[in-house]
């Protein structure tokens, strides 16, 4: 902080201004995205009339919450100019733990989800020993430890996961509390208690000072290291978490059940505005981003159009929400009317 | 894939090993050196039940005397590329490979390899999916007619109209085409019969449950449900819309599913329907019939008569039989709750044919105690009708080829 005080006092008025540009530039990011994903839900109403209902509201809520729990560790991650591509992996772990040591039972609970959960945390440490000190590029260490750890869960399971989750478990993610799904309060939840370590936290701002630039948070004295092991540690967390709801959703694990996660985590985060070189993000835009990357499957699903058009659709839609979604493009575009006016 | 790099590199290393032995072997019978028939077991992935349960039991097989003094089974798993396939399968040539049972990537690509294969005397038996290649035996349900047959049982549960679903396979991949057409075929005459969403759900369970889920978004009315493997998670999307509400639906043969049909709360709620489809047992039939030509118990057959139907499970809601023991025995064909994960794909068994078999073969991949192969009944193999593409390939398919074997109209279109 001592730093960006000299700096704004030498670069005088210039500096406040980009500041301010800066975060309005982030807001409008966030109401835009958000802003899509309401008019998506509005407009699909042509499509099904049971469409733009509370009850799909409800359906995107749920699933999107999968995608908002895993994609939050992965936001730390490319915050700290890294890439975890081990979720897939870890989410698989949490599950495939989750059902057999569960094993239909709510005996012992309070010790097997910690065990669980921490289990998911060592894979993320070594990860993040890898990247921060060992300098192997996050691209090849978190891919090779998910190798590792997918290839783990193949052989404790022989191929066939067994056993169920805790019907406590169950209860709560098929369970509905005052007529909304259980799970969709514990987003909720989740998205304060995520801006709030992400932006708000002490936690959160040393993370953002690594990922804008390593050398001088290291200068000012934070344990840059650490910080980068604690990202991913996080992100293992999360991920664990996610496969641990995953199994409760569908009472069982599967093997397979964390690849479709892997890409739209990394897509949820660079859609709703955080920068993929790290240094830059906000938890509630990756939020709206995730919310519109299920909206658009929803939708997609529901019209019953060919598998490739869908996959062309997809790719097409996350390609113009990037675009248009700039900070670039709004900068522009006040820059146009700026000119004109 | 992320699996199949560590697979190889296993692989190569077994194949490694194999080769070693082989280097000596007469020319006459190409046995490994200590007399036993070098056989691989050449998967795509492993990763979900059916694929591992297919594995475990040719694994199970080859460990049940006598085969276990005979054959040396080495395991290689290629991943989904065909690629990779065709260049596994040229390592097992190379290493003096006596036989070849398979689950083929792509019913065409490997041909080539699988060709040349047949003319150094290696026989190939693919299971489940088919290559078009005539030189190869295909064990497969394929031909059996799962689409049609559970399409007409879905049109006759619905008389004949309604909204439904189709929970489809993997894009682009021949067996789920095969399905669907034939299930088409059906529907298409039933102009009150609407599809009001197709998704694919990659025969697994989750993802059918999430695909479900959002295609229950826009039509909560849904009358029916159409799914190939993964039709549990379609009962779980279901109950999770709606608890007190379920449609009658047609799936394959997992373990939950046919629990559910023969659930009494749930056939209250509306659900009724059939459980048929893949049968991993398929594998370890087209082991036995590869054993027995091996031995010269069987002869082979001629090369465009090598195409084998493995009959359609088929258990509607009323045949479930609980097993009580680790068998199917006494007409059970599904375990109780809590025995199996409810993915847990049903039809490994098949008393006829494989009564050397028990759960710990299917889920470990480990020989019943006390038993031995015992070998086929003489009526066991049964050709398949061509069907162009899928087990032939300049052929004609027979006119009636979506034909009903299991069910009869009750709604006529």
């Amino acid at each position: 902080m001592q730093n960006d005080n000299a700096m704004t006092n030498a670069g005088a008025e210039q500096e406040d201004k980009r500041t301010t540009a800066k975060v309005s530039g982030e807001f409008v990011t966030i109401v835009a995205i958000f802003g899509l994903t309401i008019a998506m839900i509005l407009a699909s109403r042509a499509i099904s009339p049971s469409f733009g209902s509370w009850s799909q509201v409800e359906t995107i809520l749920y699933l999107s919450s999968f995608l908002v729990f895993c994609a939050f560790g992965q936001g730390l991650v490319i915050l700290v100019r890294g890439l975890d591509l081990s979720i897939a992996s870890v989410i698989t772990l949490g599950g495939v733990l989750t059902a057999s040591l569960m094993n239909g039972s709510n005996e012992g609970l309070i010790y097997l989800v910690p065990m669980i959960l921490g289990a998911c945390v060592i894979v993320g440490v070594v990860s993040g020993i890898g990247v921060a000190y060992l300098r192997v590029p996050p691209f090849i260490m978190t891919m090779a430890v998910g190798l590792i750890v997918y290839s783990l869960c193949l052989g404790f399971t022989r191929g066939t996961p067994r056993g169920y989750p805790a019907p406590l478990l169950s209860d709560f993610m098929q369970g509905k509390f005052l007529g909304v799904p259980a799970p969709v309060y514990l987003l909720l939840v989740f998205v304060v208690f995520g801006t709030v370590l992400q932006s708000y936290s002490a936690f959160g701002r040393k993370l953002n000072a690594v990922g804008n630039n390593p050398l001088a948070a290291y200068i000012a004295g934070l344990p840059s290291g650490l910080l980068i092991v604690s990202a991913y540690a996080v992100s293992a967390l999360c991920a664990g978490f996610t496969g641990m709801m995953l199994a409760g959703y569908a009472s069982g694990a599967t093997l397979r059940m964390g690849d479709s996660y892997l890409l739209p985590s990394i897509a949820a985060v660079v859609v709703g505005g955080s920068s993929i070189l790290g240094g830059q993000g906000n938890f509630v835009g990756t939020v709206g981003g995730a919310l519109l990357l299920t909206t658009l499957a929803t939708i997609l699903t529901a019209l019953g159009i060919e598998q490739g058009w869908k996959t062309i659709m997809e790719g097409g839609v996350i390609l113009l929400a990037l675009i248009a979604l700039r900070e670039q493009s709004f900068a522009f575009l006040r820059d146009v009317f700026g000119k004109r006016g | 894939m992320k699996l199949t790099k560590i697979a190889k590199a296993l692989a190569l290393t077994a194949l490694i090993g194999a080769g070693t032995q082989v280097v000596s072997t007469e020319e006459a019978s190409a046995k490994t050196k200590d007399g036993k028939w070098l056989i691989y077991l050449s998967l795509s992935y492993s990763g979900n039940s059916w694929q591992s349960e297919a594995a475990n039991i040719v694994k199970a097989l080859a460990a049940t005397p006598p085969f276990n003094e005979t054959v040396e089974l080495v395991e290689v798993i290629s991943g989904t590329d065909p690629q990779a396939q065709i260049s596994d399968y040229e390592s097992m040539i190379a290493n003096g490979a006596d036989g070849i049972v398979s689950f083929p990537i792509s019913s065409t690509a490997l041909n080539r390899v699988v060709k040349r294969g047949c003319q150094e005397g290696v026989l190939f038996f693919m299971y489940d999916a088919t290559v078009t290649e005539q030189c190869a035996y295909n064990i497969s349900y394929i031909t059996s007619g799962f689409g049609e047959n559970s399409a007409q049982a879905l049109v006759n549960a619905l008389d004949g109209k309604g909204k439904i679903f189709l929970s489809r396979g993997v894009p682009g991949n021949s067996v789920d085409d095969r399905h669907t057409n034939g299930a088409m075929h059906i529907f298409n005459q039933y102009p009150d019969i609407e599809v009001v969403a197709e998704y694919y759900s990659y025969w697994d369970d989750r993802t059918t449950q999430q695909e479900t889920a959002k295609a229950l978004a826009a039509h909560p009315d849904v009358d029916g449900i159409w799914a190939q493997a993964g039709e549990f998670g379609a009962i779980q999307a279901l109950l999770q819309a709606n608890p007190d509400r379920l449609v009658p639906m047609t799936g394959e043969n997992s373990n939950g599913f046919r629990l559910a049909l023969a659930n009494p709360d749930y056939q209250a709620k509306g659900i009724d329907g059939v459980s048929a489809g893949s049968p991993p047992a398929q594998s370890g039939f087209a082991f036995k019939i590869m054993m027995e030509i091996l031995n010269g118990t069987r002869d082979a057959l001629p090369e465009d008569q090598r195409n084998i139907e493995y009959p359609l499970p088929w258990v509607p809601g009323d045949a479930v039989v609980l097993c009580e023991g680790d068998k199917f025995e006494d007409g059970c064909n599904a375990f109780p709750d809590g025995k199996v994960p409810s993915s847990f794909v049903t039809e490994v068994f098949n008393p006829e044919l494989l009564p050397e078999l028990s759960l710990t073969s299917a889920l470990e991949g480990q020989p019943t105690p006390g038993a031995e192969i015992q070998p086929l009944p003489a009526d066991a193999v049964k050709a398949a009708p061509n069907e162009p593409g899928i087990n032939c390939r300049q052929c004609e398919a027979p006119a009636d080829l979506y034909h009903l074997t299991k069910i009869e109209p009750t709604v006529q279109p």
